[in-house]
Formats: structure tokens, C-alpha cells, sequence
């Protein structure tokens, strides 16, 4: 194939394929670089301000109730849902707090909320549809999650912790496995 | 020499409270002096149009303006008066859709929360050492998409400048001074 011959499999004549778009490029003055100079951070700032986030003495507690609060309320909508709301929506009433859990979790010294919250995100990110037993199984996600809280495990949980995950884990597999 | 943060000024924009906290706490152990906070989009983009922050640091999902939103007022409305801000978008969801939904929107950097002080300053010093070129076409307008360059990329070929792998060795054999 030469630079005429487009007919090949790099043609742009595909049906399924959108007209090649012009480009301009932009080069924009790097402006911070002049601000900063070079060389880099030292491995000491980086180290102190490692440990300055890994000691915040910030509860999350309160956060982390509020973020169960607006999952509960998000799997009573999806329980109930009214006939103008979409599946996408109802899903993310609960995928949104699920992520807020992720997020900040671990940030505050709770990794076992950020472990349970990212593997109830996964789930919700496949299923297409919340019905009745997929909100079951993020009820079972809240129960636990609230229960980390209520019992203040802070780090991984130890073995209790790797259980409590794998059996989460085992009932989103059970419902793959019935349900797709 | 090491790098000088004290001249950089930097957005924040989170709406919590104890994660903003963390974010200001590291960058001032970076050692920035100027830090500028906004609990929300709207409240961010009016602060970047008075004080023309260096860099933003933003979180995604915030009310009633949100990251993705901020993103493309930054961009591209006519009031912004730095379109090409390095913009690094922090959140918990690590889905490969979202990512590509935040890209496509014209973010430079994006970092998923839970991070470490090592993933944000590994963004800041991408952003001060390897600008990306922006890109103007069709519908986006951005920091070029393309971080890698594939020579043997054998799929759709989607700007006017792409070349196949076969163009790719013709035009570097006849640069090299031989006979294709």
C-alpha cells in the first residue's frame, strides 16, 4: 500500500469512520516553569508532607456519616423509583456517595471504607439495572460499611477485614452469576 | 537547585471541607505560598478570572457547578484569561469511561482520591516538565489527548496529519537521505 492507495485498512472511507478532523496545535508558554525554576522537590519535603497527610487528626467520622446518609438515601429512591427517572440515575444516587466513601477513606485512616466503597462502585459501574436484588447488595455494602464506622476500624481490619470484603465480594459474584 | 513554589499561586477547589485542609497543607509543605480556595465551580471560576492562578487543583463532583464544568468554562469561555491553565481534576471514580469523559473535556492531569503526596506532586512536576501541546479541533479544545506516540498505530486514522505506519517509514527513509 502506497500514500495514494487509502483503500487499505487505515482508510478513512470506512462507514463507520468520521471524517479526519484539521488540527491546530498550540504550543502556550510554560509559565510556571519559569516561576519555579528546575531541580525538583527534595525527598525530605516530600517525606514531611507524606507524613503531615498521613497524621491529620481530622474525624472522619461525621463525613463518613454523611456520605452513608445520602446512600441510604439513594437506595430508598432506587427501592421505590418513579416511572420518569432512568436507570442511570437511580444508580447514581448511589454510586455518588459510594464514591465520596472511596475517596476519602483511606485519606483519614479508614482503607477498609475505601476498599468495601471501590468494590461497591465496580458493581454498580457493570449492572445496568437496580432491581430488587442488586439493591440488596448494596444494602449489604452500607450495613457493613456503617458497621466499619460504628466499630471505628481504622487501617485494613486485619482478617476480620479481608472477610468482611471477601464476602461482599462473593455476593456481587453470586449476583453475576444469576443475573448476566 | 531545587524547585521555588513560593511565587506559584494554585486554585483549590473542593467542597470538603477536611479534604481541602489536606490539599492546602501539602502544597504549603511544598512549599506555595499563594493558595486560593472556592467551594464550587462557579464560585472557582469567578476567583480564576480576578486572581489568574498558575495552576487548579479541583475536585469533580460539587454543586452547583462541578470539575467537568469548571473545566470547560476554563477553556473556553470568553472571560477566562488563561484558556491554557494546567488543570489537574481530582476524584474517587477510576473507570476507564470517566477518565476519557474527563480528558475529553480538556483536563491536563487527573488523580484519583485516595492519593498520596508523591501522585500529586508526580502531576505538578509533569505539568512544570512536559507540557503538552494543546489542540484545537472540531469540537475540542484541550491539552493534546495523545500522550504516546504509536509509529505502528493501526487504527482510525483521525486528523488530517495522522499517517499510517507505511507513510511513517517513507517519510522518515526520505528525511534519512535513502530511497524509500
Amino acid at each position: 500500500m502506497t500514500m495514494q492507495d487509502k483503500s487499505g485498512p487505515y482508510s478513512d472511507r470506512h462507514f463507520n469512520h468520521t471524517p479526519r478532523r484539521n488540527a491546530e496545535f498550540i504550543t502556550p508558554p510554560n509559565l510556571i516553569k519559569g516561576k519555579v525554576g528546575s531541580g525538583g522537590l527534595s525527598e525530605e519535603i516530600l517525606n514531611k508532607a507524606q507524613a503531615l497527610l498521613e497524621s491529620s487528626a481530622v474525624d472522619f467520622l461525621p463525613l463518613a456519616e454523611i456520605y452513608l446518609g445520602n446512600l441510604q438515601n439513594g437506595i430508598e429512591v432506587s427501592q421505590t423509583p418513579t416511572d420518569n427517572v432512568s436507570h442511570e440515575y437511580l444508580i447514581s444516587t448511589m454510586i455518588y456517595p459510594g464514591m465520596q466513601l472511596k475517596a476519602n477513606g483511606r485519606m483519614f485512616h479508614y482503607p477498609l471504607i475505601t476498599t468495601m466503597a471501590d468494590k461497591m462502585i465496580q458493581f454498580l459501574e457493570v449492572i445496568e439495572t437496580p432491581n430488587e436484588k442488586a439493591v440488596e447488595i448494596v444494602i449489604a455494602f452500607h450495613g457493613t460499611i456503617k458497621m466499619v464506622i460504628q466499630a471505628r476500624i481504622q487501617g485494613d481490619g486485619g482478617a476480620k477485614g479481608r472477610s468482611l470484603v471477601k464476602a461482599l465480594e462473593g455476593a456481587c459474584h453470586r449476583y453475576f452469576e444469576k443475573y448476566n | 537547585m531545587a524547585y521555588n513554589f513560593k511565587n506559584l499561586s494554585v486554585l483549590i477547589v473542593e467542597d470538603s471541607r477536611p479534604m481541602m485542609d489536606l490539599v492546602i497543607a501539602i502544597l504549603q509543605t511544598f512549599g506555595v505560598e499563594k493558595v486560593i480556595t472556592a467551594e464550587n465551580g462557579s464560585e472557582a471560576f469567578k476567583k480564576f478570572c480576578t486572581q489568574k492562578p498558575d495552576l487548579i487543583i479541583a475536585d469533580w463532583m460539587m454543586r452547583p457547578m462541578d470539575g467537568i464544568q469548571l473545566v470547560q468554562q476554563v477553556r473556553g469561555h470568553p472571560d477566562s484569561p488563561n484558556k491554557y491553565v494546567p488543570y489537574i481534576l481530582m476524584t474517587g471514580f477510576s473507570e476507564k469511561h470517566r477518565v476519557l469523559k474527563a480528558r475529553d473535556k480538556g483536563i491536563t492531569e487527573f488523580m484519583v482520591k485516595p492519593f498520596s503526596v508523591r501522585d500529586l506532586y508526580k502531576r505538578m512536576e509533569t505539568i512544570i516538565e512536559r507540557p503538552r501541546q494543546f489542540v484545537r479541533s472540531g469540537d475540542f479544545f484541550g491539552p493534546d489527548r495523545r500522550r504516546k506516540k504509536d509509529e505502528w498505530f493501526n487504527g482510525q486514522l483521525k486528523r488530517e496529519t495522522d499517517v499510517t505506519p507505511e507513510d511513517y517509514m517513507i517519510v522518515n527513509t526520505q528525511k534519512r537521505g535513502a530511497k524509500p
